[in-house]
C-alpha cells in the first residue's frame, strides 16, 4: 500500500498485501471464546440454572458477575447454560438449509430444463417474500408449545421446523447462481465431452466449488436464526420458560430494565461479543482485497 | 424504456404470484392449527348447536379447497374478508391502524439510515487518519452484529431510563405527539440498517476514487469539495438504493420485533391478538399485507434505481 502511494500522492488505488488475516483470526477467536465460556462454565460453576440463589434483582457482584433476576436466580450461570441451548439450535437451524438449499440450488443450477428452472424459481420467490416472523409464530401454534423433539426443550421443534421450511431457498437461490457461473468453466465443460454421468458432474464437481459460496453465507446467517431464537419470546412464542434462553431472559430483563439492567443488558452483551467475531469472519472471507484511499 | 416496460411486467407478475402464493400458504397453515375458531369466538359453555351453526356461517364448514378458493376470489375483488372475532368487521380496516404504526415506523427508519449512513459512510471513505478508518469499520462492525431489538433494549436503558430523553416505549396515538414515541425505536432499526448503508457507501466512494474521471478531475486542478460532491458523492449513493430494497424484509419484521420490545400498536402486536383468538382472516390478511409491502418496496427500489442510473436504460 505505501509504495503506490508514495509514487503519487493523492487519488491512488492500493491494494492490501495481505487478505484481513488478523480479521479473521480475531473473529475465531471471539467465536471460540463465547462456545467455550458455554461449554466450561456451566460445568465449573454447578449453580443450578432454575435454582433459587439470592435475593430478586441483586446487582452484579463477585458472587454473582451478571447479578440475579426477577425470582433470585443466578443471571451469569443461566446466560451461559441458554448458550449452550441457542448455539445448538443455530447450528441445527442453519446446518439443515445450508445442505438441502444447496443441494437443490446444485441440481437446478445443472438441470438442462427450462421449465423446472423457471417453475423452482417462481416457488423460492414465494417462499422468499413470505414474512419469516409469520411463519414461524404459525407454526408455533400449529404444533403447539409442547411439541418436542425428545432432547431439545419445548418450543424449539417449532423454530426449527419454521426455519428449516423457509430457509433453504436463500441457499438454493445462491447455488443456482453460482453453478451457472460454473457452467461456464471449461472443467465443467470438460466433464460433459468427457461424458461423465450428469450425478456424477454434479456431486464430483459441482457442489465442491459452490459450497463455498453457500458456507460463506451460512456463517452469516447464523447470527441472524441466534437473533430470530431470541427475538420470538418478544413476540409470544419461542423456547418455554423456565429453560434458560437468550431470548426469553431478555425479554424478562426487559419488564425491568430501568431497575435492573443487568438482566437483559449482559446477555445483550454477551450476543454481541458472539455476533462481532461472525461479522468479523465473514468480512474477512468475502473481503475485496482491492481498496483505494482518497489522501 | 423497454428495460423498464421488462421489470415492471416481471416484478406485476411476481406480485400477483406472491399474492396468490402467501394467501393459499397462510390459509392452509392457518387452518391446520389446532382450535376449532367458532368454539374461540362462543366460548367453551356454548352449545354444539350454536357452535356448529356458527361454523356454517363463517364457511368453515366447507372443504378446505373451497375455502381457499373463496378467499383466492375475493382477493382478487380487494376484499380481505371479514374478521371472525370481531364479528361483521372488514379485515383491512380492523389492520389499518396497526399498519400505519408499522409502517411510520419503517419510514422513519428508512430516512434515519439513509441519512445516517451516505453521512458516514462518505465520511469514512474521505477520512485521512488511517486510525479514524481502522475505528469507524470496526464500530460498523460491531453496530452490524447487533440485532434491533437488542439495539433496542440499550437505547430503552441508556436514552430513556438513565438520560430521560425519551418515553420507554408507549404511543400517543396521534401525530404529532407521536413523534415523541417513535425516534427512539427507530434509531434501534438505524444502528443496523444505517451500518450496512454507511459500509456500501464507503466502499462505492473508495472505488469511484479509483476511477480514472476521477483522477482526471484532479489532474485538471477541480477543488477536492467540488470532486467530492460532484463526482463522488452521486456514484457512491447509487448501491443505497438496491441495498435498501434487498432489505425491505428486514425492515418490515425487524419492525415488528423492534414495536414490541417498545410497546407500540403495530402490526405485531394486532397479530398476537388475531392468533390468540383464532382469528383467521385477520392472520391471513397480516400475512398478505406484509408480503405485498415487501414486493412492492422491491419494484420501487427497481425503478428508482432505473431513475438514478442511466447506465441501466442503455444496456438492456
Amino acid at each position: 500500500m505505501a509504495v503506490v502511494a508514495a509514487e503519487a500522492p493523492g487519488l491512488v488505488p492500493a491494494r492490501r498485501r495481505r487478505p484481513r488475516r488478523l480479521e479473521l483470526r480475531v473473529g475465531i477467536g471471539l467465536i471460540a471464546a463465547v462456545i467455550l465460556a458455554c461449554v466450561v462454565i456451566p460445568i465449573v460453576n454447578t449453580t443450578d440454572p432454575n435454582a433459587l440463589v439470592a435475593a430478586p434483582l441483586q446487582p452484579p457482584s463477585a458472587q454473582h458477575p451478571f447479578g440475579t433476576d426477577t425470582v433470585g436466580r443466578d443471571v451469569f450461570i443461566r446466560v451461559f447454560t441458554a448458550g449452550r441451548l441457542d448455539l445448538a439450535l443455530a447450528a441445527l437451524g442453519v446446518i439443515v438449509p445450508l445442505v438441502t438449499g444447496t443441494v437443490i440450488g446444485t441440481v437446478i443450477g445443472a438441470s438442462r430444463s427450462r421449465t423446472l428452472d423457471v417453475v423452482a424459481m417462481r416457488f423460492t420467490d414465494g417462499l422468499i417474500a413470505f414474512p419469516f416472523m409469520i411463519v414461524v409464530l404459525l407454526i408455533v401454534l400449529i404444533l403447539g408449545p409442547e411439541a418436542q423433539i425428545p432432547p431439545l426443550p419445548p418450543g424449539a421443534a417449532s423454530v426449527l421446523a419454521a426455519t428449516w421450511l423457509v430457509n433453504w431457498t436463500t441457499y438454493a437461490r445462491l447455488a443456482r447462481a453460482r453453478t451457472h457461473v460454473l457452467r461456464q468453466e471449461d472443467f465443467i465443460a470438460a466433464t460433459g465431452l468427457l461424458g461423465y454421468s450428469r450425478p456424477r458432474i454434479v456431486v464430483r464437481h459441482l457442489l465442491p466449488s459452490v459450497s463455498p459460496t453457500t458456507a460463506t453465507f451460512a456463517v452469516a446467517d447464523t447470527l441472524g436464526i441466534v437473533a430470530l431464537i431470541a427475538a420470538l419470546p418478544f413476540l409470544g412464542a419461542g423456547i418455554q420458560p423456565p429453560t434458560p434462553e437468550w431470548g426469553s431472559i431478555m425479554y424478562e430483563g426487559r419488564g425491568v430494565l430501568s431497575q435492573a439492567w443487568w438482566i437483559s443488558l449482559s446477555t445483550v452483551g454477551v450476543v454481541l461479543v458472539l455476533g462481532t467475531g461472525v461479522m468479523m469472519v465473514v468480512d474477512s472471507l468475502i473481503s475485496n482485497t482491492r481498496r483505494a484511499r482518497l489522501t | 424504456m423497454i428495460a423498464v416496460l421488462r421489470i415492471l411486467l416481471g416484478r406485476v407478475l411476481q406480485i400477483v404470484l406472491v399474492a396468490l402464493f402467501v394467501t393459499v400458504g397462510t390459509g392452509a397453515l392457518v387452518r391446520l392449527i389446532p382450535g376449532d375458531p367458532a368454539r374461540a369466538i362462543l366460548g367453551s359453555r356454548a352449545s354444539p348447536e350454536a357452535v356448529s351453526a356458527l361454523r356454517g356461517e363463517l364457511g368453515l364448514d366447507l372443504p378446505m379447497i373451497q375455502q381457499l378458493g373463496e378467499s383466492v376470489a375475493k382477493l382478487f375483488q380487494g376484499d380481505l374478508g371479514t374478521s371472525f372475532a370481531v364479528r361483521g368487521q372488514d379485515v383491512l380496516s380492523l389492520i389499518l391502524p396497526a399498519l400505519a404504526v408499522t409502517a411510520s415506523l419503517a419510514a422513519v427508519a428508512l430516512v434515519f439510515s439513509i441519512v445516517s449512513g451516505v453521512g458516514v459512510g462518505l465520511w469514512l471513505a474521505l477520512v485521512r487518519r488511517p486510525e479514524a478508518d481502522l475505528a469507524g469499520r470496526l464500530v460498523m462492525t460491531v453496530l452490524l452484529a447487533l440485532p434491533g431489538f437488542m439495539a433496542g433494549l440499550i437505547l430503552l436503558y441508556v436514552v430513556s431510563v438513565q438520560l430521560k430523553l425519551a418515553p420507554a416505549g408507549g404511543w400517543a396515538g396521534s401525530w404529532p405527539g407521536n413523534a415523541r414515541y417513535i425516534w427512539l425505536p427507530a434509531l434501534a432499526l438505524t444502528i443496523y440498517l444505517g451500518s450496512l448503508i454507511a459500509r456500501a457507501v464507503r466502499q462505492a466512494a473508495l472505488d469511484t476514487i479509483g476511477e480514472p474521471f476521477v483522477q482526471a478531475a484532479r489532474t485538471r486542478g477541480v477543488p477536492r469539495s467540488r470532486i467530492v460532491l460532484r463526482h463522488i458523492l452521486p456514484n457512491a449513493i447509487l448501491p443505497v438504493i438496491p441495498l435498501v430494497g434487498l432489505n425491505a424484509g428486514f425492515l418490515v419484521s425487524g419492525a415488528v420485533i423492534v414495536e414490541s420490545v417498545f410497546a407500540l400498536p403495530g402490526l405485531g402486536a394486532k397479530l398476537l391478538e388475531a392468533m390468540g383468538s383464532r382469528d383467521l382472516p385477520v392472520v391471513q390478511g397480516i400475512a398478505l399485507i406484509t408480503a405485498l409491502s415487501i414486493v412492492v418496496f422491491n419494484l420501487l427500489a427497481d425503478l428508482a434505481n432505473i431513475a438514478a442510473d442511466p447506465r441501466l436504460r442503455r444496456s438492456h
